[in-house]
């Protein structure tokens, strides 16, 4: 009987997804919003690239919602598993070969230099904070699993993810000090393609990066430090 | 066309496996694949059809390129998609701590 | 005038740097959120006069309306706004002392950034940024339900984050579908444009998204998770989430049907679904032995109410709706409040533990009963006027569907009072054991009577709300000055 009612209700919701997405045709351009975004993109906001304009400039927002919703997991992560006694016990497990652990002490400067890299280059190729944050928390994922590393100093974190989440704030309200608008884009958006344009763009974006970076590697940490 | 498929087909995947397993790790994972279903629906929306990535190059003329909007939008998505799961993770840590098992069917405290 | 950015952009700050406060002195930590939320009552109550005349636009980065986010406050905006900052003011001050030995900098962190959450759902004017608050103020509830760490708090913390993150992808593919019909993500622009679209095809898009914030505001199938999760929560926590999350998550369901869609024939369906929640939670609270899980079915049941006064879709019906809302929010704060600390004075959850709890600490019985009676819907209280409007609003509807949900919400209400009065009557006029007076301390106490006198004062004089809830329901059942404001 169950499965029945499943089965129908199922094929009422597949109906109805047909219905409403035979209005979306696939591979037409849909919208006006999207066309003024690539058109006027580059005189508005000096990004080339328009995906990181959108982001950050015109829907920025957003993004500060997205830090927030990260900066509350890993709050929430580090309140939950503090209740354990057992944190600061050291792992016994085998320690890596020494191909292991010397190519790991090898990669960590690479991987660390490439997420600069993609960090500071946000705006003009395909990249960004949130991206390079991601790579710097595998670099330290590496050593954790390859070199058997030493716990991870909780205070530096701390003060380095309160700090790029206060900085993104303090730019918006520095936009509405200056400007009368949050987040308006107040410094001068210099040429497009060279390193230092797009006004307030590269600010963020390195204040994104460290924060996301620092968060991910402690939640690597809490959660390595768990004994299940 | 297939990209909607492919998409919704990954969304009730996941919705399946989250209401009918009983190990929660189980029911995690088809979290993490209902949300990849559900990123995958919102980037094939805007698709131009023959466009190119939003990013100008030195040089180029203007070409046709997708809609930026809906890659900023997923962008937003995947981040509150890996907060939830962290979250997920560590009270399923909690949970083992207490109960000794993974199985939802079992942690049953709570009465009507 | 001061731009509404800063009723986000404020908290959000402070509750940044809170970490960085705490690297100089620990103590500092708990008082920030009230000044926060402080703040934000200020400067809400500062705002108000001018939403009457028409909604406040801000737009963020200084671009114009169709592409950008903007924030749009109209009245209904700002009575929120102001209800979640007088209620998480009030909370923030009980939680001074009720989580002094519980509560490090992380849980005044995740506090305030709930309160965020909730003010940035209300005042948004996108769509899509409505989606990105609303996860805020869900992730924030769901690692704040489990933060005692203790069985019960775990259990309904994992079941109620399955549960949230199910509605939270459906939202998002409701928005998709909204975004390749219509091509924008402003509210104003696609309510501008929904009738280019037939009715059929969008019937999808709404039942996403009506599913997926049902979940969070607590509708009838959708609401397994409340009880376990209202109940298991630290009591500060639960006075939050029944009084602000949830009536959050009925503003939001509120802005997509009124203003975006703006479809007629859902709402008889709408007022069942309220009045089945209301029966059902109802009856459920009435089996109840542990105090708090009763309050928590109530607070489905008044979900319930809520939701039956919005599908009236008349002038009163809407505007009782969201008078209950106001009279909900201080009510059901002020319940869970006295119950923290009568639970902690007794050691027990039980409502045969409260024998004698009247002597033993009279004020906050006293309290408690207040709240009781607003709830049930006695005259001096906020709740009579609330419950008024929206019985009104049915009967003059003259249709005989609504008068036979009328009648069901009386007997609704019947069954509220049978067991608000038995729980009134165990604490007042039973015999309990040891018979000292230890009452909660000052900290507690002022707090839960600045709320019992505000539902007295708001059930005397009505008409100190009423102009705004008039001015919301207006607003809510003709959108076009909605679209005008933002458009132009």
């Amino acid at each position: 009987m169950r499965r029945i009612i499943g089965i129908v209700l199922l094929a009422i919701v597949v109906l109805g997804i047909t219905l409403s997405l035979a209005e979306i045709p696939f591979g037409t351009p849909k919208t006006h919003v999207g066309d003024y975004y690539v058109n006027e993109g580059v005189k508005e906001t000096g990004a080339v690239n328009i995906v990181t304009s959108v982001v950050l400039n015109y829907r920025g927002f957003d993004t500060l919602g997205e830090i927030t919703v990260l900066f509350i997991a890993t709050i929430g992560l580090g309140a939950l598993l503090k209740t354990h006694k057992e944190r600061k016990k050291k792992r016994d497990v085998t320690p890596a070969s020494l191909v292991l652990s010397t190519g790991c002490r090898f990669l960590f400067p690479l991987l660390i230099v490439f997420a600069i890299y993609i960090i500071f280059h946000g705006h003009l190729s395909p990249g960004g904070g949130f991206q390079g944050g991601a790579i710097i928390a595998s670099a330290f994922l590496l050593t954790y699993l390859g070199c058997n590393r030493a716990r991870a100093n909780e205070r530096r974190y701390k003060l380095i993810e309160s700090s790029g989440g206060l900085v993104f704030v303090i730019v918006g309200v520095l936009g509405l000090i200056f400007g009368g608008y949050f987040l308006l884009n107040f410094l001068p958006k210099g040429t497009p393609f060279s390193l230092f344009s797009a006004g307030i763009i590269p600010i963020i974006y390195i204040a994104i990066g460290l924060k996301v970076g620092s968060e991910l590697v402690s939640v690597i940490d809490n959660m390595v430090g768990e004994s299940v | 066309m297939i990209y909607y498929i492919g998409a919704f087909g990954l969304v009730f995947i996941g919705l399946y496996i989250m209401l009918t397993k009983r190990n929660l790790i189980k029911v995690l994972i088809g979290l993490n694949i209902l949300d990849t279903g559900v990123n995958l629906f919102l980037i094939s929306i805007g698709y131009v059809g023959k466009g190119t990535a939003p990013i100008f190059s030195r040089g180029s003329e203007q070409v046709l390129m997708v809609d930026p909007v809906p890659q900023a939008l997923v962008l937003t998505a995947i981040v509150i998609g890996v907060a939830v799961l962290a979250l997920a993770l560590s009270l399923a840590i909690m949970l083992h701590k207490h109960y000794g098992t993974l199985n939802l069917r079992k942690v049953k405290e709570q009465r009507w | 005038m001061v731009s509404p950015v800063l009723l986000i952009a404020v908290p959000l700050g402070l509750a940044f740097a809170i970490p960085l406060f705490g690297f100089i002195s620990k103590k500092i930590s708990k008082y920030i959120p009230p000044v926060a939320m402080l703040f934000n009552l200020i400067l809400s109550l500062m705002l108000m006069p001018s939403t009457l005349k028409g909604p406040i636009v801000v737009s963020i980065g200084g671009w114009n309306p169709p592409f950008c986010i903007n924030l749009v406050v109209d009245s209904l905006s700002i009575l929120f706004s102001v209800l979640i900052a007088l209620v998480g003011f009030l909370v923030s001050i009980y939680a001074l002392d009720y989580m002094e030995k519980k509560a490090t900098e992380k849980y005044h962190i995740l506090y305030l950034l709930l309160l965020v959450g909730a003010t940035g759902v209300v005042l948004t004017g996108d769509i899509f940024n409505l989606f990105v608050f609303f996860e805020i103020l869900c992730i924030s509830s769901y690692a704040l339900v489990a933060y005692l760490g203790d069985k019960a708090g775990v259990e309904s913390g994992i079941k109620y984050l399955i549960q949230g993150s199910i509605g939270s992808s459906l939202i998002l593919i409701g928005i998709g579908i909204l975004y390749g019909m219509f091509g924008s993500l402003n509210i104003a622009d696609i309510a501008s444009n929904i009738n280019s679209i037939g009715s059929t095809a969008l019937l999808i898009p709404l039942a996403l998204l009506v599913t997926g914030f049902g979940v969070e505001g607590a509708i009838f199938p959708l609401n397994a998770w409340l009880p376990d999760a209202h109940s298991s929560a630290p009591s500060s926590i639960s006075a939050i989430l029944s009084g602000i999350a949830i009536g959050v998550g009925v503003y939001a369901l509120t802005r997509v049907i009124f203003t975006l869609f703006g479809v007629s024939s859902i709402f008889p369906f709408l007022a069942i679904l309220g009045v089945l929640t209301l029966l059902v939670g109802e009856a459920s609270a009435f089996k109840q032995n542990n105090l708090k899980r009763m309050l928590a079915y109530s607070s489905t049941g008044q979900i319930g109410l809520i939701v039956f006064g919005l599908g009236i879709a008349n002038y009163h019906g809407v505007a009782g709706g969201l008078f209950q809302v106001v009279s909900h929010g201080l009510g059901k704060s002020l319940l869970f409040m006295a119950a923290g600390y009568m639970i902690y004075r007794t050691g027990s959850m039980d409502i045969s533990a409260l024998k004698g709890i009247g002597k033993k600490m009279p004020l906050t019985s006293i309290a408690f009963t207040i709240g009781a009676f607003s709830l049930i819907g006695l005259p001096p209280f906020a709740g009579f006027a609330s419950k008024f409007l929206i019985i009104q609003g049915a009967l003059l509807k003259q249709d005989a569907l609504f008068f036979v949900l009328a009648a069901l919400v009386l007997l609704a209400t019947v069954i509220e009072g049978a067991y608000f009065l038995k729980v009134c009557q165990i604490i007042h006029f039973k015999e309990g054991n040891n018979q000292k007076k230890k009452d909660a301390p000052l900290v507690a106490l002022i707090p839960m009577f600045i709320l019992v006198s505000l539902i007295i004062i708001i059930g005397i004089y009505p008409n100190l709300v009423s102009d705004f809830l008039n001015s919301a329901a207006s607003g809510l059942l003709d959108k076009l000055a909605y679209i005008e404001g933002v458009l132009g």
